[in-house]
């Protein structure tokens, strides 16, 4: 795969984790999904879904990289992610009903 | 004095990020300008938008550079106080030759070390600089100011005012602020990984400017306290001088111990002895990098004792592909050019300085990274702006009705802060492009022009930010914000009329470092009439709430 490839899909995977992370919070889950009850397996899985997504991104980078280059580029790659993700759930929250896949609903409960 | 810690510390961090935050602010707003300094030169200096180029070769093009080099008026005139006696017209022995180039350099810039006759300190020189066309040798003019590497970038750690290294301390003093805003945000906070992707432009301004201000400060956390960090690591020997203060004769003695261990030569033997051909040298470099399979080009060439028969040539290969500047050095003899030595691999503290150092100098290539960086030293301003306001925001109602300036002049100088110095900076460009280009110490008058524009935005900001009422915006956000707009747009079609280098014309043929500076132009007044407009917008929405609520007074009377 080519290198500018594999960091897009660092990039990419670096925002799905943090947005699962972010599902896995209950005041997040609450702008996505509205009332709809959630167990502890689902917090668990989202937790462990957004770890693992933050783990390829950064191996992904790895696999790029000289590990010290690659390290700076996952964790200020994490920052970018962050942003995406606070910025999507203050306006587009129904967006991350993707990452549940589920199809975004039109108006905020 | 306080009742618990926490209360100490948003004390400290609301007290001493106030008054350092406008030093930060520059530093971190000329720091992400950095990233880019190189292709902001290219801009600014269109004799030199080309291709970058590889190191020279030695024998055609840089030794007759050298040979025709003298010090600089200003290092001359630097030395006169420490000589014995009167300085000569010529320099005539040269103790150290040098360049240093990047992947992103078209033009190469070379420094020539010269003994002083008669020195109180026989070790110290006089410097001379050129910037040279790597591909014929022909100089370009001293007088045009590389807008990039030697004006933001020096203004990012030393403020440029040099007078005693003020700057650097002040700047120095504001990193070890930062850190200490770091550690005491963080303990205010609380919430920090239940709130961090926390941001909600629905509430209050005050909520959403905090809110703003926790998200750029945390997610970024780690490249804050890494740069405020390596900043101070990079300028420690400046901070702490103690190899040319208490351990100088220490200092003195290691490097003579040092020169006996690696065999280069610490004096100059007094025997005149013509250099080899350095071409060869770099050559054999390349061989010996490529053979440990770490083929590369020559990032700094070096030669020292210039001329003697103790003369040596060092050669250090480019850091493109990794965080440490330059590395691998290997070192020949000037008149025979026979390898002395390689120098070992680094020991594990040596890689750690380098990658620190590194890390915050970033002169490897990686664009994506670059831009990360970019991103986040912007987070820092969106951070440190955010912290003006959320101040501001606090104490206005209360110092309006109080009748103190308090709120107004922070208001002011954040105003100063923000869009002046955006406005300063187009100054700058924009004077770049109007200047005549034979004007006599043109640099010296663009950098006049960048400080009266930034004076002229803080008298601005200072008259336009009268509190027309304890709930409205300043005035001059908007009226900036506008400026900025229209600054940025002129900037680009100066480039165009003055150049011939329009978008079109960059974009098609890829010449990505104008086309980039123009793209971020035009991105930049997008943005700044998109903040004038909402800021128009809420501020008649804030009077009209105003309006009503006295109109429902009225009523009540």
């Amino acid at each position: 795969m080519p290198d500018n490839l594999m960091l897009l899909m660092a990039l990419l995977s670096n925002v799905v984790g943090m947005g699962w992370l972010a599902l896995a919070m209950e005041v997040h889950w609450k702008q996505v999904r509205g009332r709809t009850p959630r167990g502890n397996s689902t917090v668990l899985g989202l937790r462990a879904l957004g770890a693992l997504a933050l783990t390829v991104s950064l191996v992904l980078c790895l696999k790029v990289d000289h590990p010290s280059m690659a390290a700076l580029v996952w964790v200020m790659a994490l920052a970018g992610a962050a942003l995406v993700i606070a910025f999507t759930l203050a306006w587009r929250a129904q967006w991350l009903a993707i990452l549940l896949a589920r199809r975004p609903a039109r108006a905020r409960v | 004095m306080f009742q618990n810690f926490r209360l100490a510390m948003a004390w400290v961090h609301t007290w001493f990020g106030l008054v350092l935050g406008f030093v930060l602010m520059v530093v971190f707003f000329f720091g992400s300008l950095s990233v880019f300094d190189r292709e902001i030169d290219r801009w600014a200096i269109p004799e030199s938008r080309f291709e970058p180029q590889p190191m020279p070769s030695f024998d055609r093009i840089l030794k007759p550079v050298f040979e025709s080099m003298q010090p600089s008026p200003e290092s001359v005139a630097a030395m006169r106080p420490r000589v014995d006696g009167p300085m000569p017209e010529h320099f005539d022995t040269p103790v150290r030759w040098g360049a240093y180039t990047t992947h992103r350099d078209p033009v190469l810039g070379v420094f020539a070390g010269y003994q002083v006759p008669n020195a109180k300190d026989p070790e110290e020189l006089v410097w001379g600089n050129r910037t040279i066309d790597p591909r014929t040798g022909e100089s370009l003019p001293d007088d045009h100011l590389k807008i990039g590497s030697q004006f933001f970038y020096p203004l990012h750690y030393s403020l440029n005012f040099h007078w005693k290294d003020l700057g650097y301390w002040i700047v120095g003093l504001a990193a070890l602020i930062m850190l200490v805003a770091l550690v005491s945000g963080v303990v205010m906070h609380r919430k920090l990984f239940r709130e961090l992707f926390t941001f909600r432009p629905g509430k209050s301004s005050q909520r959403r400017i905090l809110d703003l201000h926790n998200l750029t400060g945390v997610v970024a956390l780690p490249f804050h306290f890494m740069f405020a960090f390596t900043g101070l690591v990079i300028f420690a020997g400046m901070y702490f001088p103690v190899t040319h203060t208490q351990l100088e004769p220490l200092h003195d003695l290691h490097e003579i111990i040092e020169a006996e261990e690696t065999g280069l030569p610490h004096e100059r033997a007094g025997v005149a002895a013509p250099i080899a051909s350095v071409d060869a040298m770099v050559a054999e470099a390349q061989r010996r990098w490529a053979s440990k399979d770490m083929a590369g080009d020559v990032g700094f060439l070096a030669v020292q004792h210039v001329g003697d028969a103790n003369s040596y040539v060092s050669g250090y290969r480019a850091g493109t592909d990794r965080i440490a500047l330059t590395g691998e050095g290997i070192h020949f003899n000037g008149s025979t050019g026979e390898v002395i030595r390689e120098d070992p691999v680094p020991s594990a503290v040596e890689n750690i300085g380098e990658f620190l150092t590194g890390l915050h100098l970033q002169h490897f290539r990686h664009w994506l990274l670059r831009w990360l960086y970019v991103l986040g030293g912007l987070a820092g301003c969106v951070c440190i702006a955010t912290g003006f306001l959320f101040f501001v925001k606090k104490r206005k109602r209360q110092h309006a009705q109080k009748g103190v300036s308090g709120a107004r002049t922070v208001e002011a100088l954040a105003v100063t802060t923000v869009t002046g110095m955006l406005i300063a900076t187009l100054g700058i460009l924009i004077a770049n492009r109007l200047l005549p280009a034979n004007l006599p110490a043109r640099g010296d008058w663009e950098q006049y022009c960048f400080w009266a524009v930034w004076a002229l935005a803080m008298a601005h900001a200072f008259w336009r930010s009268g509190p027309v009422s304890a709930v409205r915006t300043a005035p001059a956000w908007i009226e900036q914000c506008r400026a900025v707009a229209v600054l940025a747009v002129s900037a680009v079609a100066l480039n165009w009329i003055t150049t011939g280098d329009h978008l079109w014309r960059t974009l098609s043929a890829g010449y990505w470092p104008v086309a980039g500076v123009d793209l971020a132009l035009l991105g930049s007044a997008v943005l700044a009439l998109w903040a004038a407009r909402q800021l128009k917008r809420r501020d008649r929405r804030a009077a009209r709430a105003a309006d009503e609520s006295a109109a429902g007074e009225v009523v009540h009377a």
